[in-house]
């Protein structure tokens, strides 16, 4: 006893107990169900997606009685008349739209180069530099960053105070339309330029120098070989920012100053304030189409990118 | 391989043709270490020229300061007699093929090779008909619309060819581009690359670690060690008369034997091993050789005749008695590893191409060669 | 409606701190009035759980009600800070799904409030003994018996920085509209407390409220022009005291907050006259008869003077029960009315309007805003 003991460790025995007991409870011409098996979860997480989403279709076609503060049984298109008929979402859908196109553009800009250096320069105390100043966002929540933005940035904050120094009375730079772009792009910056460097690193540098050697200055080698081939990167990381700032919440809420609102607080609105959850299903559900729509835009326009996966050529 | 051609062949070539190329003591240092050192050489036009050494010996660093892509930290490089050590890459008429080729995935054969015209703005009319041309000189006519993945490694090879040349440049940089190939497309690249070059006379640089395709493609070769030019020569010269030891050992099967140089007779040294001598002749002139110094003879395995009967040699110079230890069958030959007792127990490899079934591992064989066919170099000259 | 919203309170420590630490008033159990003898009270909760706004409201609930409470009773009481308006909809799909609610007693807004009673998820309160000794202020109108309590009432002030307003304090609502004042004031995100002074304002009459508002409306506009600040609760004690704003249509406890951290701030109810409005105390229905009991027995208590007077000295607003001694600094106070003519200037609507319309104001306003 005692030498089997240490010819075979407890773990092991512990392990052989429990391939026996595997093996009886799933025998081995299961295994083929395996894989299935392993998507169930997935599978199950999509459906509860879908069977909410019928929820909100349903709740959508109800409106709401201020006698009672309950849904109509009956079913009516009530307030998708209101949605696209009241001139105010009309103009909140417009402000994210183009929030939405601004941010990703200027988040793209801003990260290629940023995605560039970090990816390709010879320093790795740059290199090291550049990702913990990329990650060390994404311990700070986007409501806190706003916050921060809300001190920076104040009447009072330290941007208004160095104007001071050089003789600038303080200006309202909080709650207008750029600050919530602004804050946008500082929170989406990262997302894009995560999806942006792996993009580039699979462009060897040898095409640039051969680029180079074939009369291409660095301006043209940018446009016609560098870009075009951190095109997935550039599609995949403009797809999450359009979608990310399209459906943002707090940057509008925090650095609006109330007056900018985007789709997603009017949502709110519905359900927290007017608690009319009828208006607020039918709004979200046309956040989804508007969405799906912008994502299926840029899918055709320019290719699924990094998210198509698969065996797709580039 | 080519006919032997003389140092005053040589020069008359030089002389007839105008420097494409000027090296002019160039050094290059990576934190603190010489990855090129006072390297110096000039390259007539229309010559086809290989830097050979191993990896580290600095030959793609010398090609990519020609290339432009980094700056000498001391030295000139010339092209047509002007300097262009500021001159950035894409502004020096230099086609490049590379390592890895390089093709731009995103565009097809002919896009690729169209692109260098497209840069240097050349006229957009006349793009087609050039490109067609030089796709027709790689013998890619026809493939021109196919996507870089869909063409084989030869037929990518020849894109990059084509495209490092349809600008017509001065000159044309090949950075080992046949290294990843297999021997049999290897070869066959390395006759096309030295047809092409023929064709437009364009004067070309190489850059290898293959001895072989040196010696096949090239006018000249310089080998390199350590970041130093070794030696700068026709191939049949660099072969026949290598400047030093590590030149010897890098290109062709070589053997040494170590010993002392004992005495000195015109270019004929007497070297002693322990009790024996042998003979061979000074292999580098322009380095005599002091009596006392620890030397050592390099001699090809091809110079090396073997026979199980001492007699069978009598003529050549020198002949000395040994034990096979080992027997490589190669096909068209057999490469026998024998041990001589009385030169301080150094192996030598010898070729035996005649019927080879006589000799087996442990026999004991007679050497012989030639002592003019012995290079006596300064043990301390050369890096092994 | 919606005040004190989920951007910003500061997270209440003793919410983590919960003692039974005695704050001295420890009243004896009559004061609970209770109507049973000890021996018939139903079981005690380990707790009760009472959904509170943060910051110096929850301290001044704690210092005021829960901690005595705890005191008399025994029972911890725990505070949930949940949002007013996002625990409303977990409530109501509580209560329709007919599980036990989340909470026992929400603290809510009269309006909020009366829309949960509207829709059937209150329990009655009319039975509580302490109605006997309140105001009529406790009353909801325009509904039937006690399906809330309020407690103390509200004013939403024109609060302003006396720096900014050289000439005196400012005497009507119109003094806003100063070219001066260009992006220097604010208002709640949804207009609340401003669109019936507004209404006078911009030339109508209260009367017609909700009939025809369109002079509520224009004023609006004209307010918009100025690039107001849109805000909750929180928002407007932080612009004053960060200098972004140097006037706020707001709750009147929120610049006293900011006075109190050292503002110069002072705040008057301007010609026009300025909303009350009060905030109540309500259960939800679904509760077990023995938790029932003793969430009544906490809203009983709040309506104590000795609980009122801690609680509302806090919050500095004027309570439900006679004979309360005003704060210090609020004896006279426009923002604590105490006496009958103290009602003049304030605009009083019934919560049953206010709940009924409210949404469409809320979006009127919204449009104007966002536009």
């Amino acid at each position: 006893m005692q030498s089997a003991r240490t010819a075979y460790p407890v773990t092991w025995r512990i392990m052989d107990a429990l391939e026996a007991f595997a093996a009886t409870v799933w025998p081995a011409n299961w295994t083929r169900a395996v894989p299935y098996l392993m998507l169930a979860p997935a599978v199950l997480l999509v459906g509860l997606l879908v069977l909410g989403l019928i929820q909100i279709g349903d709740t959508s076609l109800r409106t709401l009685d201020t006698s009672t503060f309950l849904l109509s049984e009956e079913y009516t298109l009530a307030n998708y008349q209101r949605a696209f008929t009241e001139p105010l979402f009309a103009a909140v859908a417009a402000r994210s739209l183009l929030g939405a196109l601004i941010v990703t553009a200027i988040t793209l800009v801003f990260a290629f180069p940023y995605a560039y250096v970090m990816v390709r320069t010879s320093s790795p105390a740059l290199r090291k530099f550049l990702l913990i100043a990329l990650f060390l966002p994404f311990f700070i929540g986007q409501v806190v960053r706003a916050y921060g933005w809300l001190i920076i940035l104040g009447n009072q904050g330290m941007v208004n105070e160095a104007l001071g120094l050089v003789g600038v009375e303080p200006m309202r730079l909080l709650y207008n339309y750029p600050a919530v772009l602004f804050g946008l792009v500082q929170y989406m910056l990262p997302f894009a330029v995560l999806m942006v460097a792996p993009a580039l690193t699979a462009i060897p540098e040898e095409l640039e120098a051969a680029a180079g050697s074939l009369g291409a200055d660095w301006l043209r080698t940018f446009f016609h070989v560098v870009l075009p081939l951190a095109r997935p990167g550039l599609t995949g990381a403009g797809l999450v920012v359009v979608t990310l700032s399209l459906t943002d919440f707090a940057m509008p809420a925090i650095l609006g100053g109330g007056s900018q609102d985007f789709i997603a607080n009017a949502i709110y609105d519905q359900f927290f304030r007017t608690s009319d959850q009828g208006l607020g299903a039918t709004l979200a559900l046309m956040l989804v189409a508007v969405g799906s729509l912008l994502v299926g835009l840029i899918f055709t326009l320019f290719g699924a990118g990094t998210l198509a996966m698969g065996r797709a050529r580039e | 391989m080519h006919d032997a051609t003389t140092d005053a062949g040589a020069r008359e070539a030089q002389g007839s043709q105008p420097v494409a190329v000027s090296v002019l003591d160039v050094s290059m240092v990576y934190d603190g270490v010489h990855a090129v050192r006072d390297a110096s050489f000039d390259l007539p036009r229309g010559r086809f020229l290989t830097i050979l050494g191993p990896s580290g010996s600095g030959k793609t660093t010398l090609l990519r300061l020609i290339a432009g892509f980094q700056k000498p930290t001391k030295g000139d490089i010339l092209i047509n007699g002007t300097s262009v050590n500021a001159v950035p890459p894409h502004k020096r008429s230099i086609g490049m093929v590379f390592q890895r080729l390089a093709l731009f995935p995103h565009m097809t054969a002919a896009e690729n090779v169209a692109f260098p015209l497209k840069m240097r703005r050349t006229d957009a009319r006349k793009i087609p008909e050039r490109v067609d041309r030089y796709l027709d000189l790689v013998k890619l006519g026809g493939f021109g619309q196919r996507r870089i993945h869909e063409l084989s490694g030869g037929q990518q090879q020849r894109v990059a060819i084509a495209r490092a040349l349809v600008f017509e440049p001065d000159l044309l940089l090949l950075d080992e581009p046949l290294a990843a190939l297999d021997r049999k497309l290897r070869e066959e690249m390395q006759l096309e690359f030295r047809r092409i070059q023929r064709e437009l006379g364009v004067t070309t640089i190489n850059v290898t670690h293959d001895q072989r395709e040196a010696l096949v493609v090239s006018d000249e070769i310089i080998v390199m060690d350590h970041g130093v030019i070794q030696q700068k020569a026709e191939p049949s010269r660099t072969y026949r008369s290598p400047r030093n030891a590590f030149v010897a050992s890098f290109i062709g099967v070589t053997n040494f034997i170590a010993g002392d140089a004992r005495s000195l007779a015109g270019d004929t040294v007497v070297v002693g091993v322990g009790e024996s001598e042998w003979t061979g002749v000074i292999g580098d002139k322009a380095c005599p050789l002091n009596v006392g110094a620890p030397v050592r003879g390099a001699i090809r395995a091809e110079q090396i005749r073997i026979a199980r009967d001492g007699r069978a040699l009598e003529g050549a110079g020198s002949r000395h008695a040994g034990i096979v230890s080992d027997a490589i069958f190669e096909g068209e030959r057999v490469v026998y590893e024998v041990r001589l007792p009385d030169l301080g127990d150094t192996l030598m490899r010898v070729f035996d191409h005649g019927p080879h079934d006589t000799i087996a591992v442990g026999d004991e064989v007679y050497l012989g060669w030639n002592p003019d066919d012995v290079l006596v170099f300064d043990d301390e000259a050369g890096h092994p | 409606m919606t005040r004190r919203d989920f951007l910003s309170y500061p997270l209440d420590r003793r919410r983590f701190l919960r003692g039974t630490a005695a704050t001295g008033a420890a009243a004896g159990l009559t004061a609970l009035g209770l109507p049973h003898a000890l021996a018939q009270e139903p079981e005690k909760p380990g707790e009760i759980i009472v959904r509170a706004w943060g910051g110096s409201w929850v301290e001044s609930l704690e210092k005021g009600v829960s901690d005595p409470f705890t005191e008399m009773t025994g029972i911890a009481v725990r505070h949930d800070l949940t949002e007013d308006n996002e625990i409303q909809p977990k409530v109501w799909a509580a209560v329709a799904q007919n599980r036990v609610p989340p909470i026992h007693i929400n603290w809510d807004t009269t309006t909020n409030a009366t829309k949960s009673a509207l829709r059937g998820v209150t329990e009655d309160l009319s039975d509580l003994p302490n109605l006997a000794n309140v105001t009529d202020l406790a009353k909801p109108v325009g509904l039937d018996g006690y399906p809330i309590v309020n407690t103390y009432g509200y004013v939403y002030v024109l609060a302003y920085r006396p720096e900014a307003f050289p000439d005196g304090p400012p005497k009507s609502w119109k003094d806003l509209l100063d070219p001066k004042f260009k992006g220097r004031i604010a208002l709640y995100n949804d207009g609340i407390g401003f669109h019936f002074p507004a209404q006078v304002a911009g030339g109508g009459s209260l009367d017609d409220i909700p009939g025809n508002m369109q002079p509520c409306w224009d004023f609006v506009e004209e307010i918009k022009a100025q690039e107001p600040l849109l805000g909750e609760d929180p928002d407007f004690t932080t612009w004053f005291q960060n200098g972004e704003i140097d006037a706020a249509c707001t709750i009147s406890t929120n610049a006293r907050e900011a006075k109190k951290n050292g503002i110069d701030i002072a705040w008057v109810v301007p010609e026009e006259g300025a909303k009350f409005d009060t905030d109540g105390l309500w259960i939800p229905k679904g509760l077990p008869e023995n938790e029932l009991y003793w969430a009544k027995q906490y809203i009983n208590f709040a309506l104590t003077k000795d609980a009122q007077q801690v609680w509302l000295d806090g919050l500095g607003l004027p309570g439900v029960v006679p004979g309360l001694t005003p704060p210090e600094d609020l004896v006279d106070d426009p923002s604590y009315p105490t006496k009958e003519e103290d009602f003049a200037d304030l605009i009083r609507i019934s919560s049953k309007v206010q709940v009924e319309n409210e949404s469409d104001w809320f979006a009127k306003f919204k449009a104007i805003m966002q536009g």
